[in-house]
């Protein structure tokens, strides 16, 4: 009987979280999810997601999270300093200097900008990395998608992930405090 | 008994279990007040504008509060007002309350339009121009925000007749400034054009309010323009221990990686101005990093506390204090718990958090009754009454909660008021399933104190302002008769 009720339990659990319902399918099977990197921060965990060279040209890990309650809820992510501030850029390097003026996107039906960086990584190596942060009311979504290869690269293939049907009702869903 | 009727069984009893509970804990119209050792004296509605900071001025033979207002709300984006009989967007009330039982609205100041954190004119702080170095001794100034684009001088010589006096404009944001009225110096919480944060200081000579005169635009290394990398915390306010006290306490962060920084006041105004990194650090003490949980939204200082304990100790009888107030911003606690930190600051350059106070969750299931519950604000007014003794904390839907703080290694909460919803009172929602779920609740938001010993707490869904005297036991805390 306890057995039974543990059961029941797990799948009603299983059955409400996205995050363990969420199968990579199609375009998006070149990437696959790694454990979340970084320590414990003011905002809870995301996901992590590494797609190899191969695949992606060049090595390109993507970590995206919702950041629930976002003090411009009417002006949204109006600008690129916005941008420097909220993607999570500063969990790899403190160190990141923008390659050029960011640019308006959409993803997940929201809008937001993007903006293109050279990452300095603690050992001295550099990386190029992706800042995205779009918003919804007072919510933000943020993602960076950062390698060794170019810049340009990195953003075509994490744009195309983020882009993909199930990342897509992965981002609403967490956007709702699914 | 088969498992699936164990099952469902077990899932009903949950259900009633847990939705009753948070049904029983809704506030309703027409309830009693919740209280212990305090009482309401007088009320005012405040044209059902959602309130900020409360700033109460001795006035003559008058006691005038004004106050700040965010922006209106998504259903009504400017309330009607009716001394004119016109919809005006939020901005500052201007209430007398000489007699508190009584308290009469005298003039309300449109603000920016624009709503919620987006419009208004939430922050006020007043000085009388006999006061100021260089101020018409005849005037009263009223230093405030205009949403996020400017700060304003008013002369309120006469509250219900305000006249401008100045515009400093320009700005991409606003927030909780502080001005020396024997100084003169304020520091604005302002957004400078060109810097990467929305929040930093510029602070202002304001001892001629007709002739504002800059002297530096101030911040934290990384915000200002031309850095590069990681970005610190906005800015949420200052206090300044004024020129005698030579110390200026800010808090950064609002729920998430906050610090409280100690700065020499004398140098950050003498000091070198250019902003760069170097600059910014050369008047800076020390920083107390708090947890990535929580943020400052207030840094009270309370110099030199005799502590009881510490009596006869041979050194340290005494400690400088900083109490620290978190703001609470997600409904229904959807975040880490905001609340109160005392932090010991008397070695300046090791300052140490030493006790915290928060609202037991339990005592009124505040997680379920709708809108935020955690700290926002303290009283700022530094007057004897209860200036050392005791501190009231904004705790939104918790109300305000009365704190002995006599001995601040060990706070005690000696009274709470909670005033109850009204017909005004704006719902708060969280997102269920896709779908917005509200609930009404009573947020007190911001509060202040006078020297008579009157409590004034504003609502920020709507409900206006509540004024209150302790009662029993609390009062003795502050020695009151």
């Amino acid at each position: 009987m306890r057995r039974l009720l543990l059961s029941a339990f797990a799948v009603a659990i299983c059955s409400l979280s996205g995050s363990a319902a969420f199968q990579p399918t199609g375009p998006v099977e070149r990437w696959h999810e790694i454990a979340w990197p970084f320590p414990r921060d003011g905002w809870p965990a995301g996901r992590a997601f590494h797609c190899d060279g191969e695949a992606c040209s060049d090595d390109v890990e993507l970590y995206v999270r919702p950041k629930i309650g976002f003090c411009n809820c009417d002006s949204g992510v109006a600008d690129d300093d916005e941008v420097d501030r909220v993607t999570d850029l500063d969990l790899m390097s403190e160190r990141f200097v923008a390659l050029e003026p960011g640019k308006a996107i959409r993803f997940a039906g929201m809008p937001g900008r993007l903006r293109t960086y050279d990452l300095r990584m603690s050992d001295g190596s550099g990386h190029a990395a992706v800042g995205m942060a779009v918003s919804r009311r007072c919510d933000l979504l943020v993602a960076v998608a950062q390698g060794k290869g170019a810049a340009p690269g990195i953003q075509r293939v994490a744009l195309e992930f983020l882009g993909s049907n199930d990342m897509a009702r992965w981002m609403m869903s967490a956007m709702d405090g699914r | 008994m088969t498992g699936q009727i164990k099952l469902a069984t077990y899932f009903w009893i949950s259900l009633i279990t847990c939705c009753g509970s948070a049904y029983a804990q809704q506030q309703v119209i027409g309830a009693p007040p919740e209280a212990s050792n305090m009482r309401l004296v007088g009320a005012n509605d405040l044209q059902a504008r959602s309130a900020y900071q409360p700033t109460i001025h001795h006035q003559g033979d008058r006691w005038i509060a004004y106050i700040g207002h965010h922006g209106g709300t998504d259903d009504i984006p400017a309330p009607l007002n009716p001394l004119t009989g016109k919809a005006e967007p939020n901005g500052t009330s201007i209430v007398d309350v000489t007699d508190p039982a009584q308290p009469k609205y005298l003039r309300h100041i449109p603000g920016q339009e624009g709503k919620y954190e987006a419009g208004g004119a939430q922050m006020v702080r007043i000085c009388d121009g006999k006061a100021l170095p260089k101020g018409d001794r005849n005037a009263v100034y009223m230093l405030r925000s205009f949403g996020g684009e400017a700060h304003e001088i008013w002369n309120v010589a006469d509250p219900a007749n305000p006249v401008l006096v100045i515009r400093i404009g320009g700005l991409k944001d606003t927030h909780k400034s502080w001005w020396e009225c024997d100084t003169g110096i304020a520091f604005l919480v302002s957004g400078a054009p060109d810097w990467r944060t929305r929040r930093m200081t510029q602070v202002y000579d304001l001892s001629d309010p007709a002739h504002p005169v800059k002297i530096r635009d101030f911040g934290l290394p990384g915000q200002e323009q031309g850095s590069t990398g990681a970005v610190p915390t906005e800015l949420h306010g200052p206090i300044s221990t004024g020129a005698e006290g030579n110390r200026v306490y800010f808090g950064y962060g609002t729920n998430k990686g906050g610090f409280l920084q100690i700065v020499d006041r004398e140098k950050l105004i003498n000091g070198p101005k250019e902003p760069t990194p170097d600059n910014l650090r050369f008047p800076e003490i020390s920083r107390l990093a708090m947890s990535a949980f929580n943020g400052a939204h207030t840094t009270f200082p309370m110099k030199q506390m005799p502590i009881a304990e510490f009596a006869h100790d041979k050194d340290g009888q005494t400690r400088d204090i900083v109490m620290i107030v978190d703001e609470a911003i997600l409904n229904e606690c959807s975040e880490p718990r905001q609340m109160v930190w005392f932090a010991d600051v008397t070695v300046e350059n090791r300052p140490m958090m030493i006790s915290s106070f928060t609202v037991p969750e339990s005592s009124g299931s505040f997680c379920e009754r709708g809108g935020r519950f955690g700290s926002h604000s303290a009283n700022e007014s530094m007057a004897p009454v209860y200036y050392k003794k005791m501190a009231f904390i904004a705790f939104f839907n918790a109300g305000v909660r009365a704190l002995d703080i006599r001995d601040p290694y060990h706070p005690a909460e000696v009274g709470y008021f909670i005033p109850p919803i009204t017909a005004a009172t704006d719902k708060r929602c969280v997102t269920i399933d896709g779908k917005d779920r509200c609930k009404v609740a009573i947020q007190t938001n911001n509060v202040e104190t006078d020297e008579r010993g009157y409590i004034y707490i504003v609502d920020r869904a709507n409900t206006g302002l509540h004024i209150l005297e302790l009662t029993g036991p609390a009062r003795a805390v502050a020695g009151l008769p």
